[in-house]
């Protein structure tokens, strides 16, 4: 069972075609169109850092007793993110396109070198210590993770 | 479980720094030894020199970049902690560095003691290297394409130095070995067995996650990693056994392994999300299109005896695969992965109090693009010193010369950048900085 990494992996591509659209309006100049798409991003990003604080980082450590171990140091990554976010928001509200690329691109790879940490590490972990609690602990990610594509721009 | 609970430890700077700031050095060297030998050089892929400047490239050079990206890179993808990883980068920087020299005045002297002390030096440092790496990797789970990759890869790397420690100490005539069959089997493995897996290992992450494109296939990312292997390991022995037609048979299945994840490559770029192509794009491109092309050469050379017979083939191979394949893919993850180092061990120091300037600050993008540059034409003008080396070896090599002075200065602005801010992070906070 992968229910788990599949459904938070799946996110985390969501998460990443987002940015992407925010790039593709940065290089066009075409700034309002830019914020907007990063707030898109930023709220898919942060209801995905949500989730896992809330709901699945909670449970792992309830499951495993590992209170400082891997989900201390992804929260920690969380709040890099974060600001990494905020930087880029500054960026974009000032039209400052270096700025917003030098954050941006920090923050893609921040981004992905912690999806990796989750996708090969992690989530596996999760779905194997949490396949009890699978039923009830999908649906609770769902719900908190909503469709940040489909949202309107 | 060991595992997981120990990935957040990145290893200290200063373990993968070393490697990524000796290596430009030992390119370096090679464009010396090439203005210094002249055309000569290109007579054939056996002349000393160019055995030499074919070993600064290989072990100076990108085993460098390699090891220390390995480094850096097992803690993220597979939660495997290197351990003592400053104690051991130490140690192996310093055994293939030095084995890496030896290595080379041993080609250009002819020496037997420097080729029996370089086999010892870099033969023991990639063991330390090979066996602290497995150590972190036992346990961990090779259901993902990357880390089953990364661990075939150091299966790779165990066999190319085991040969080449074996070529060096029979080269005196000490004992009998069919040299020229052990060289040609020490060869596919290094490209194939251990820079080809390796490279894909790190592509089937890096590609789609920092170019933004789609995963490779499924199939063919599960399988690349062992069948190379299996594939190297059945053409090794159809060769010692001197069963000819299936092992040319065996060698072009490998090559067209090669080749497949070189046009794959390729076709995803082509579908990448990003609005800017940055330069780590560019050199990823250039290295897919280079390879594509040696793989070609080395099978039209198998295919046509006209070609087969030309001294130049496997020269003009070896350029596309090393300079152009290796040498291009190396240095663009260096420009990600430096800068993105300095940012967060910065970062770190500042425990999230300061604010450590983003990556695109630790090395200007002009001056990447310029090192970029530097090295097409250096790439360029090796190509074409493969052909008419009269006229092109000494553009040839000043081109390599300031293309990787180039990109040492690049590196030394990124660890400059790193000192700097590390010192304005230290006033501003109570307690002292150690992370080094």
């Amino acid at each position: 069972m992968h229910g788990i990494r599949d459904f938070m992996a799946n996110d985390h591509r969501a998460c990443d075609r987002l940015l992407a659209t925010v790039e593709q309006s940065v290089v066009k100049g075409a700034w309002e169109l830019a914020e907007a798409d990063f707030g898109r991003f930023r709220d898919a990003l942060l209801s995905h850092f949500g989730a896992e604080e809330s709901v699945l980082f909670p449970l792992f450590e309830e499951c495993t007793g590992m209170r400082l171990g891997p989900t201390q140091v992804m929260r920690d990554e969380h709040a890099q993110m974060r600001q990494l976010l905020t930087a880029a928001e500054a960026a974009l509200a000032e039209n400052d396109a270096d700025e917003y690329d030098g954050n941006s691109e920090t923050l893609l790879i921040m981004i992905q070198q912690h999806n990796i940490k989750e996708e090969n590490v992690l989530y596996p972990m999760c779905d194997q210590r949490l396949a009890a609690q699978l039923e009830t602990l999908l649906p609770r990610l769902q719900e908190l993770i909503v469709d940040h594509e489909r949202a309107p721009r | 479980m060991q595992a997981l609970l120990s990935f957040d430890q990145s290893p200290p700077f200063a373990a993968p720094l070393r490697f990524f700031l000796t290596a430009p050095l030992f390119a370096i060297l090679a464009s010396l030894l090439l203005l210094w030998s002249g055309p000569e050089l290109f007579a054939s892929r056996w002349t000393p020199a160019a055995l030499a400047l074919t070993h600064l490239i290989t072990v100076g050079f990108l085993l460098q970049v390699m090891l220390g990206a390995m480094l850096q890179i097992l803690p993220v993808v597979a939660g495997a902690n290197v351990p003592w990883p400053l104690a051991i980068a130490r140690l192996v920087h310093l055994a293939v560095g030095l084995g890496a020299l030896l290595l080379a005045a041993a080609f250009l002297g002819n020496q037997p003691l420097a080729f029996r002390l370089a086999a010892a030096l870099i033969g023991s440092g990639v063991a330390v290297f090979v066996l602290a790496a497995g150590h972190s990797l036992l346990g961990v789970s090779s259901a993902d394409s990357t880390i089953r990759g990364l661990k075939a890869a150091l299966i790779g790397l165990s066999v190319t130095v085991t040969l080449g420690m074996l070529l060096a100490t029979a080269l005196d005539g000490s004992f009998e070995l069919p040299l020229m069959q052990v060289t040609s089997i020490h060869l596919g493995w290094g490209l194939g067995g251990w820079s080809a897996v390796l490279l894909a290992a790190v592509a089937f992450i890096v590609v789609p996650m920092f170019q933004m494109t789609p995963a490779y296939p499924e199939w063919f990312a599960r399988r690349f990693a062992w069948t190379m292997l299996a594939l190297l390991s059945l053409w090794s022995a159809a060769d010692i056994a001197d069963w000819q037609e299936p092992a040319a048979l065996l060698a072009s299945a490998a090559v067209l392994m090669v080749a497949a994840f070189a046009g794959l490559t390729l076709q995803l770029q082509r579908r990448s999300k990003r609005a800017r192509v940055d330069a780590t794009q560019r050199y990823w491109s250039m290295a897919m299109l280079c390879t594509l092309a040696a793989c070609a050469v080395w099978l039209a050379a198998s295919a046509f005896p006209a070609i087969a017979e030309r001294h130049e083939w496997p020269l003009l191979c070896g350029v596309l695969a090393l300079n152009g394949g290796l040498m291009s893919a190396t240095s663009g993850m260096l420009y990600k992965i430096v800068p993105f180092l300095v940012w967060s061990h910065l970062q770190n120091l500042g425990r999230g109090r300061v604010l450590a300037p983003n990556m695109n600050k630790v090395i200007a993008g002009k001056a990447i693009d310029r090192q970029m540059y530097a090295h097409f034409v250096a790439l360029a003008l090796l190509l074409a010193a493969t052909l008419w080396p009269g006229w092109f070896v000494y553009p040839a090599g000043l081109a390599l010369l300031a293309s990787n002075a180039c990109l040492l200065r690049n590196v030394l602005r990124a660890v400059w950048f790193y000192r700097g801010q590390r010192l304005k992070i230290e006033a501003l906070t109570p307690r002292p900085a150690t992370s080094s």
